[in-house]
C-alpha cells in the first residue's frame, strides 16, 4: 500500500537561512566589542585582589597543609584522630616522643592520591594541625611525589580550607 | 532463703545475698553505677563521690560501693537527682583536669572521658581560672606519674598498701593541691606495681612501655593466657597491625582477680620476633631446602614410622593440643618426652591467696604431665643420642643441647624461631607461637584456660597439633584434627586427665580438672 505523503507549502520567509545567520553573526559582532571575560591561564593567574571574579572558592578542598607553630614547629601531636577518622585511609602516622617529652609525629605522611578530599582530617583535627588547602596545581613528574610527608606539608603555602562559610555555619 | 535481700535497682527487682553494696547488687540488675575509686579487687574508701545513688527514703544519697543493700530498697541510678550529683561530681573533676585528650595514652579508655561524654556539663563554668599544674613524675621502671590528670581515686594507694602491701604511695598535700606521692627513697619496683597503670581510671600512672605506642582505638583485644609461669594469669593481647604492642590483665577471681605481674606483663617482644621458620625445610644431599607441606609431613611420617625409640624435648609453653599430639606420634615406640622448664624466683602479690609469679616459668606443665610428658629434661636430653628419633617441640636449645641433638640418629625440629643450633635437623617444620594459635594450658591447680589467636601466623606456620595430626594420619591412618576445638575434645576423650571436656565447657576463665596432680610433683 502506498503512503500517501502531504507536502506542505511554506513561504519562503519562514524557510530560508539567511535571516537567521545574520541574526548570529550580528551577535558574534557585538560581542568583539565587549569586554574580555576569560582568563589566560596558566600565563595570567588569579591574586588574591580579583578573589570573587576568578580565584578559587574559599571552602574548596585541595592537597593538604600542616599548619606549624611560632617556632616553625609542625602542630600535630599526633593524637591519631586523622587517620582514624579517614575514609581512604591514606594517612600513616607514626607517634614519638621528642627531648622535652611532647608527643609528636615520628612519621606523618598523606598519600593524596588515595585521598577523596572529604576534609575530615581538618574537621576531627583538636589542635587545628592539618588543613584541607586551597591549592589545585600538584602536577609531578613522579607518582611516589604524590606521597606528602610531614616536611613537605608543612611547607606548603597556600591558604586552607574554611570548610564552611563562617558567616553561614549551617549552609542555609 | 533468709540470707537474701529483694531490692529493685532502677526498675530491675534483683535478690542478692545480704551484705552486698549496692553497686553489686547494681551490676547483677545490669546496671553500671559510674564509679572511680570503687574496685572490685580494692578496699572501698569512698572518696570520689561518683557512684552516689539515690535510695528511697534515705535522706541524702548514699556510695554505692560501701552502702550495702537491705531489704525493700529501692534505688535510683539513674533518676534526676543521681545524675545531678555525678554531673556536679564530673565538673569538679574537670577543674584542674588538663584537656590533654589527643596526647593521652587513656584517651579512649579513660573512665573521665566516657563518663564526662555521658553525663557530663557540655560546657564549663570555670574558664576563667588557671588549671593547678604540677610536672610529671617518675614513679620506677614503667610507672610515669601525669599529677594534672590525677582525679585522685587513691586506688594505687590501696592497690601498693593493700594488694601489695608495699605501700610506698600516699596522698601528699590536700584540697586541690593534693597529688599522689611517693616515698622518697622508693620506686614502684615492686614486682606486681605495674597493676597501678591498669587501676588508673584515667591517664595519670601511664606505662612507660606503652607510651605513644598506640592509640586505644586502634588496638585489637584478644582473650589469652599469660605465658610466662605455672601460674595461668587470664591477659589480653592488645595487637596493633598485627603486631602485640602490649599485654593486660584479664579479670578471673579463681586465678588472677584483676591483675598480672610485671614480668609477664613486658614479656611480650619474642611474640612478634620476624627471625621466623616460615617454610618447612628438608634436608637433602646435606642442605636443609625448603618445600610444601605435603613433602614435609610424608618425610615426618616416614622418620616416625621407622623409629622404635623416640625423644621429645618440649617447650614448657607449647599448648596442650600440641603436646599431646606430638606424643600421639610417638605411641607406637618407647618415648622419653619432657619439658623445658625455666627456672626463675617466685614473687608472690601479697593481698591475694594463691597468685604469685612461680618459680616455674612454663605456663603449660601440668598440661605437659597430663600428656605424658614424664621424664626430667635432663633424662631426656641423656636419651637423645641413642634414641632413633629427636622431635624437637619449639624448645629453646642452648649450645650444649645443640651438640647433643647434632649426635641423635635423626631429628625433627617442630619450631618458631629460625636459629642455627637447630640446622642440624633432618626436618625442620615451622609452627605457630601462642599469640598466634587457640588452644589451652593446664595451670599449676589443674585449671584448663583457653587462649586465642591474636595475630597472623607467619607463612607457611601451622600450630603444632595439626602437624602432628596430618603426619599421624599418614602414618598410622588416624583422623585428623582440623581445628583446635577437635584437636582438644579428640585429646579429652582420650586423655582421662581432661575429664571429656571440651572447648565450649571451659568458656572465658577455665574449668579444673585434675586437681590431684596439684603439688604432689613439688
Amino acid at each position: 500500500m502506498a503512503i500517501g505523503v502531504k507536502v506542505m507549502k511554506r513561504p519562503d520567509r519562514e524557510t530560508s537561512y539567511v535571516r537567521a545567520a545574520l541574526k548570529g553573526m550580528a551577535l558574534t559582532f557585538k560581542h568583539m566589542f565587549q569586554p574580555k571575560v576569560t582568563m589566560q591561564y596558566p600565563e595570567e593567574r588569579s591574586t588574591a585582589d580579583d578573589r570573587g571574579s576568578y580565584s578559587v572558592a574559599p571552602r574548596w578542598r585541595g592537597t593538604h597543609r600542616m599548619l606549624a607553630d611560632e617556632q616553625g614547629r609542625s602542630k600535630c601531636v599526633a593524637c591519631g584522630l586523622c587517620p582514624q577518622i579517614c575514609p581512604a585511609n591514606c594517612i600513616k602516622l607514626v607517634p614519638g616522643e621528642d627531648e622535652e617529652g611532647n608527643r609528636y609525629p615520628l612519621i606523618y605522611e598523606i598519600d593524596e592520591f588515595r585521598c577523596v578530599f572529604c576534609g575530615y582530617c581538618q574537621e576531627v583535627c583538636p589542635e587545628e594541625a592539618i588543613h584541607v588547602g586551597v591549592h589545585f596545581e600538584n602536577a609531578e613528574y613522579s607518582r611516589d611525589r604524590f606521597v606528602y610527608d610531614l616536611e613537605r606539608l608543612t611547607s606548603q603555602t597556600h591558604s586552607v580550607s574554611t570548610l564552611w562559610d563562617p558567616a553561614d555555619p549551617r549552609g542555609q | 532463703m533468709s540470707d537474701l535481700v529483694n531490692v529493685t535497682i532502677d526498675g530491675v527487682a534483683v535478690a542478692v545475698p545480704k551484705g552486698t553494696t549496692i553497686i553489686e547488687a547494681a551490676k547483677q540488675a545490669g546496671v553500671l553505677v559510674p564509679h572511680y575509686c570503687y574496685h572490685p579487687s580494692l578496699p572501698s574508701p569512698a572518696v570520689c563521690r561518683m557512684c552516689l545513688v539515690d535510695v528511697e527514703k534515705a535522706p541524702k544519697l548514699l556510695p554505692a560501693c560501701v552502702t550495702t543493700v537491705a531489704e525493700g530498697n529501692v534505688i535510683n541510678v539513674n533518676n534526676e537527682k543521681s545524675k545531678k550529683a555525678r554531673e556536679s561530681v564530673l565538673e569538679f573533676l574537670l577543674i584542674n583536669h588538663p584537656l590533654d585528650c589527643p596526647i593521652c595514652d587513656q584517651a579512649g579508655e579513660c573512665e573521665l572521658q566516657d563518663y564526662v561524654f555521658q553525663e557530663g556539663r557540655a560546657n564549663t563554668r570555670y574558664g576563667d581560672y588557671a588549671k593547678r599544674f604540677n610536672p610529671v613524675e617518675d614513679f620506677g621502671p614503667d610507672v610515669l606519674y601525669v599529677a594534672n590528670r590525677c582525679i585522685l581515686c587513691t586506688r594505687c594507694v590501696r592497690f601498693m598498701e593493700s594488694v601489695a602491701d608495699e605501700p610506698v604511695l600516699n596522698v601528699s598535700e590536700r584540697g586541690d593541691r593534693a597529688f599522689i606521692g611517693i616515698d622518697p627513697d622508693h620506686l614502684l619496683t615492686h614486682p606486681w606495681s605495674g597493676n597501678v597503670v591498669d587501676l588508673c581510671p584515667v591517664g595519670s600512672l601511664i606505662s612507660k612501655d606503652f607510651l605513644h605506642k598506640a592509640r586505644a582505638w586502634d588496638l585489637d583485644k584478644t582473650a589469652s593466657i599469660c605465658p610466662g609461669c605455672t601460674q595461668g594469669c587470664n591477659t589480653m593481647i592488645d595487637t596493633r597491625d598485627d603486631i602485640v604492642v602490649r599485654l593486660r590483665p584479664r579479670a578471673n577471681l579463681e586465678v588472677n582477680r584483676h591483675f598480672i605481674c610485671d614480668t609477664g606483663r613486658a614479656d611480650y617482644r619474642w611474640m612478634n620476633r620476624g627471625d621466623r621458620i616460615e617454610a618447612p625445610l628438608v634436608r637433602e644431599g646435606g642442605k636443609l631446602i625448603p618445600t610444601d607441606w605435603d613433602h614435609a609431613l610424608a618425610r615426618l611420617a616416614e622418620l616416625t614410622r621407622g623409629a622404635r625409640s623416640i625423644v621429645i624435648l618440649a617447650s614448657g609453653r607449647a599448648s596442650t593440643e600440641s603436646l599431646g599430639f606430638v606424643r600421639r606420634l610417638a605411641d607406637h615406640g618407647t618415648v622419653t618426652a619432657a619439658v623445658k622448664v625455666p627456672l626463675g624466683t617466685e614473687a608472690p602479690l601479697a593481698g591475694v591467696p594463691n597468685l604469685a609469679l612461680r618459680k616455674e616459668r612454663a605456663p603449660n606443665l601440668d598440661g605437659a604431665r597430663l600428656a605424658g610428658y614424664a621424664a626430667t629434661w635432663a633424662g631426656a636430653l641423656a636419651a637423645a643420642p641413642g634414641a632413633d628419633l629427636v622431635l624437637v617441640l619449639d624448645a629453646d636449645i642452648d649450645d650444649a643441647e645443640a651438640a647433643t641433638l647434632a649426635r641423635a640418629r635423626s631429628a625433627v625440629v617442630i619450631g618458631t624461631v629460625d636459629d642455627d643450633r637447630i640446622h642440624c635437623a633432618n626436618l625442620l617444620l615451622p609452627t605457630t607461637n601462642m599469640a598466634e594459635e587457640n588452644g589451652t594450658y593446664v595451670n599449676r591447680d589443674g585449671r584448663v584456660q583457653r587462649y586465642y589467636q591474636a595475630k597472623a601466623a607467619p607463612g607457611m606456620a601451622r600450630p603444632a597439633w595439626w602437624i602432628a595430626a596430618e603426619a599421624g594420619h599418614l602414618a598410622t591412618g588416624a583422623s585428623a584434627p582440623k581445628t583446635a576445638a577437635a584437636a582438644f575434645a579428640t585429646l579429652s576423650s582420650s586423655m582421662p586427665g581432661l575429664g571429656g571436656l571440651t572447648y565450649a565447657d571451659l568458656g572465658h576463665t577455665g574449668r579444673v580438672v585434675s586437681p590431684a596432680t596439684t603439688g604432689a610433683a613439688r
